[in-house]
């Protein structure tokens, strides 16, 4: 059970499939459609990478929404812990993994959603849970 | 018939705190939900008219993971 005052990360695959309504993925979807029983917490990596796939209308519109939602939405602008990202890097992770895992573990979020997790299967001890969108369903609907 | 503004908000002020927060909170949940609804149409729209809105999750995924790894690189920490 995930309680929805607890703030989770969803990793940038989530949001993009998400938004595009991607059949293949229908759990994406239906976390974008759940999104207001989530406290969701948006790191720099994933702020910017939304920005690369997004139009500057489609971000705009984004932010407004984000903005207008501050008791369950966190907008952190803050660079990833260097020291963190160079651990993350030496557990065999690459650099934008690296830098995903250093902001979930710096702003101590407990569960990082993503359908490409397996950047972090292979690391013992993560302080944090990776769980993909289906699972995270599953954890607000125990 | 539906209610004007102020009829509406005769009706909000009738019920106690409790309920008043919780209908707030509801109207922001919607105003969120729907937002995100919007904001998905405008994306499909623009994705359907560039040809890219067949993509397949596994080459959208590779596009994810270079976009990652060059935005890592152009907003170095180390």
């Amino acid at each position: 059970m995930i309680p929805s005052s607890e703030w989770i990360v969803l990793d940038t695959n989530i949001w993009i499939f998400g938004l595009r309504n991607q059949s293949e993925r229908p759990a994406c979807a239906q976390v974008r459609q759940r999104l207001p029983r989530f406290s969701i917490k948006v790191p720099r990596q994933i702020l910017l990478e939304l920005g690369a796939n997004l139009s500057h209308d489609e971000m705009d519109a984004l932010f407004r929404l984000l903005n207008h939602y501050p008791d369950r939405v966190g907008i952190s602008w803050e660079r990833a812990n260097a020291q963190l990202i160079q651990k993350y890097q030496e557990l065999g992770c690459k650099a934008g993994d690296a830098a995903v895992a250093a902001h979930v573990e710096t702003l101590n979020i407990s569960v990082l959603v993503s359908e490409s997790r397996d950047f972090l299967t292979e690391i013992s001890g993560l302080p944090f849970q990776v769980l993909n969108a289906q699972e995270v369903l599953q954890k607000i609907n125990s | 018939m539906p209610l004007n503004i102020d009829q509406l908000a005769e009706q909000i002020v009738t019920l106690d705190q409790t309920k008043q927060m919780a209908l707030l909170e509801k109207v922001a949940e919607l105003n969120f939900q729907h937002g995100l609804v919007d904001l998905s149409q405008m994306y499909r729209k623009r994705l359907e008219k560039e040809g890219r809105l067949t993509q397949t999750a596994s080459e959208i995924m590779a596009q994810l993971g270079q976009i990652r790894e060059e935005t890592a690189a152009h907003d170095p920490v180390l």
